[in-house]
């Protein structure tokens, strides 16, 4: 059976990432930190999700003067919906093998 | 706290610049992840964090080229290798600074179009060239747009193909691939047929679910041009543009420009170094567009049935006059001027009789229309009569289609009315169609003109200002070394054959302009002279085509009374 999309490990430590704080834009090193990630990985994979429309951009003034705007990204709508998803599937299979 | 970057610093700044360089479009993306390098303030981290970024970045662009990858044979270089080569050519600079453009890839699938004979599928390649939304920001997203390359019949074929680039805005192309196959444009050349975005089998689809309804409002209009069916067709539009927009659509993305910039992809993405342009209609803003921004990609240009870019005179103004001639051509015919005295009085009095009282008419029962019946108004008959003159083949019988209505006669008119409505709606995705127009014609956003009829108030006036902003305008290739042979129809009611010379005149000395004598707006599809015509010049450019056959053109063959 093929894999089903955005299912690897690295696509649902990510998605993870963005459920913990949904509500919150990130940052790509903070997300790098947080997963483990590299940003060879990393980038790529937001990317994907955006293009696929799971996430949302947005340029944002750097805290502090002098720094370069940072590129920050949510989930969306969708996004959001995928991450449910996923982290249901893992609630459930997690089940599956407590009882088998 | 401004001290001079580490050495370690430097060269991350330096991958991380040279990785915005490599990624495919240097969009926003490649921007962000050098960006995010201020942000990190151990120097081995931001060193990691580059390193990664700039591998990143040459594994996207591997991924799109994939002749790179296969003369490059990736995998016995290795990734140690390649990385080296990274870090060095990072060190040494970029030397032009800009990023070689990346050749988009054609992606060939099966060819799943309609009604394509088993003795042309053979010849069919079919696929998909993946172009970015907006070709200045690529990081954005992107669309697919549907691509088939015609093999000619004659092999081996020209290494320099023709591309055909077809009309509306908003008209389909690929799914007449089998038709186009039969009538080829030049024999021993390949022929490239490209669904426009948004139009045909190609990306997107901007209120797919509304298309129907675009269509009724604009027959709701054309039927009865009053304030309050202007009204709905505004509402109908703005719930298309709130569905696209909904979708992540940004309605800039549209416009010639654009549309010229995806031809250049889907050349590049096919490894064409220079093709052959035969533009038709709209077809004819492309590729004159194409010609002026990139000459040394075209081999020659025809532009059949010219639609120039703003200023034009108004539509029902070029209807009038193609109407006009036609009459006069009538009123010197024998057979027409016996059946039909003074065919122009009759128009008028046949208009003004349906002004008084319409004509109801029965149409078949697959135009779901309410009791099948059509309202035949002043401004319907109007319509249709200025879509009837873009048809030689209308030609025979419009005389008697006139003095028909005139006589308050309506049977035979239903099919007459279904088929140019169901043309209609199959010629131009209207929500296309419009996105388009808003971009490229500022006229649109004008007050509807003094003098304004039915057919004016058809055109998208007072619709475009709460669709989109005003585009880059399209472009006449003024003065352009490219030889370009233009085609013009006596009767053609989009552009008249004078305001066609002129712009002939305007491209200079290298444009050759032919008139086509009873044929109306598309001449290669309704004159075997024309196709003839254009094949030669296709074929020789540099040479002066033979125009004689065009003044031996047949006259029409009125039907009678």
């Amino acid at each position: 059976m093929p894999r089903k999309p955005n299912s690897s490990r690295q696509t649902r430590a990510l998605l993870a990432a963005f459920l913990d704080r949904s509500q919150i834009w990130r940052h790509g090193y903070d997300l790098s930190k947080e997963t483990g990630l590299r940003s060879g990985t990393l980038y790529p994979l937001l990317m994907r999700l955006s293009e696929q429309g799971f996430l949302e951009s947005r340029w944002e003034d750097a805290e502090r003067p002098g720094l370069p705007p940072r590129h920050a990204y949510r989930l969306t709508a969708r996004g959001l919906a995928l991450a449910l998803e996923q982290e249901m599937e893992v609630a459930v299979s997690d089940r599956a093998g407590a009882t088998a | 706290m401004n001290a001079a970057p580490s050495r370690w610093r430097r060269l991350a700044i330096k991958l991380a610049q040279h990785a915005s360089w490599v990624l495919p479009g240097a969009g926003p993306w490649a921007e962000a992840m050098r960006h995010e390098l201020d942000h990190i303030a151990d120097d081995a981290a931001a060193l990691r964090w580059a390193l990664g970024g700039l591998l990143a970045s040459y594994r996207a662009r591997l991924a799109l080229s994939r002749c790179f990858r296969a003369r490059v044979r990736l995998r016995s270089v290795g990734t140690i290798g390649v990385l080296m080569l990274v870090i060095g050519f990072a060190l040494v600079g970029h030397a032009s600074g800009q990023p070689e453009p990346l050749r988009p890839v054609f992606d060939e699938t099966a060819c799943d179009l309609p009604g394509v004979s088993p003795e042309i599928r053979p010849r069919l390649r079919c696929g998909t060239v993946s172009v970015p939304r907006n070709h200045d920001n690529p990081g954005v997203g992107r669309f697919k747009l549907a691509v088939v390359v015609v093999k000619s019949a004659q092999q081996p074929s020209f290494s320099e193909p023709v591309v055909y680039i077809s009309g509306g805005p908003g008209g389909p192309l690929t799914i007449y691939a089998d038709h186009q196959a039969r009538t080829p444009y030049a024999p021993s050349r390949d022929l490239i047929l490209v669904d426009q975005r948004g139009t045909g089998r190609s990306e997107p689809k901007l209120c797919p679910e509304l298309d129907s309804a675009l269509l009724d409002a604009a027959l709701a209009v054309a039927t009865d041009p009053s304030d309050d069916a202007l009204a709905k067709r505004r509402t109908v539009y703005a719930a298309c543009r709130a569905e696209a927009v909904a979708h992540g659509f940004d309605l800039k993305d549209f416009g010639t420009s654009v549309t010229a910039a995806d031809f250049e992809s889907v050349r590049r993405a096919l490894g064409i170094e220079r093709w052959n342009v035969y533009g038709e209609s709209y077809g004819t803003t492309v590729a004159m567009t194409l010609v002026a921004l990139h000459p040394d990609t075209v081999r020659s240009a025809v532009l059949d049935s010219i639609y120039p870019p703003d200023p034009r005179p108004m539509h029902s103004a070029n209807v009038a006059d193609a109407l006009d001639a036609f009459f006069g051509y009538c009123a010197g015919d024998q057979a027409c001027a016996a059946a039909y005295p003074d065919l122009a009085a009759t128009y008028r009095e046949t208009v003004s009789g349906l002004a008084r009282a319409p004509l109801i008419v029965t149409v078949p029962p697959e135009m779901h229309l309410p009791d099948d019946q059509v309202s035949l108004t002043s401004t319907l008959f109007e319509a249709l009569v200025s879509r009837l003159i873009y048809y030689p083949t209308a030609y025979p019988s419009l005389p008697r289609l006139i003095a028909t209505v005139r006589d308050r006669d309506s049977q035979g008119l239903g099919k007459v009315l279904s088929s140019a409505l169901a043309a209609m709606a199959a010629e131009v995705n209207p929500s296309t169609h419009l996105a388009v127009e808003c971009r490229d014609r500022p006229h649109h956003r004008d007050p509807l003109p003094a003098g304004a009829s039915v057919l004016d108030r058809l055109q998208p006036y007072g619709v475009c200002d709460d669709w989109s902003e005003i585009g880059p305008a399209p472009l006449v290739p003024i003065g352009t070394a490219v030889p370009t042979l233009v085609l013009a129809g006596e009767f053609d009611p989009v552009t008249r054959p004078s305001d066609s010379q002129h712009v002939a005149a305007l491209i200079g000395p290298n444009a050759r302009w032919v008139e086509f004598p009873r044929i109306g707006h598309n001449v290669r599809a309704f004159s075997p002279c024309g196709a003839k015509i254009a094949a030669g010049f296709i074929e020789n450019p540099a040479q002066s085509p033979d125009t004689s056959c065009a003044d031996r053109a047949a006259p029409i063959r009125f039907l009678p009374k």
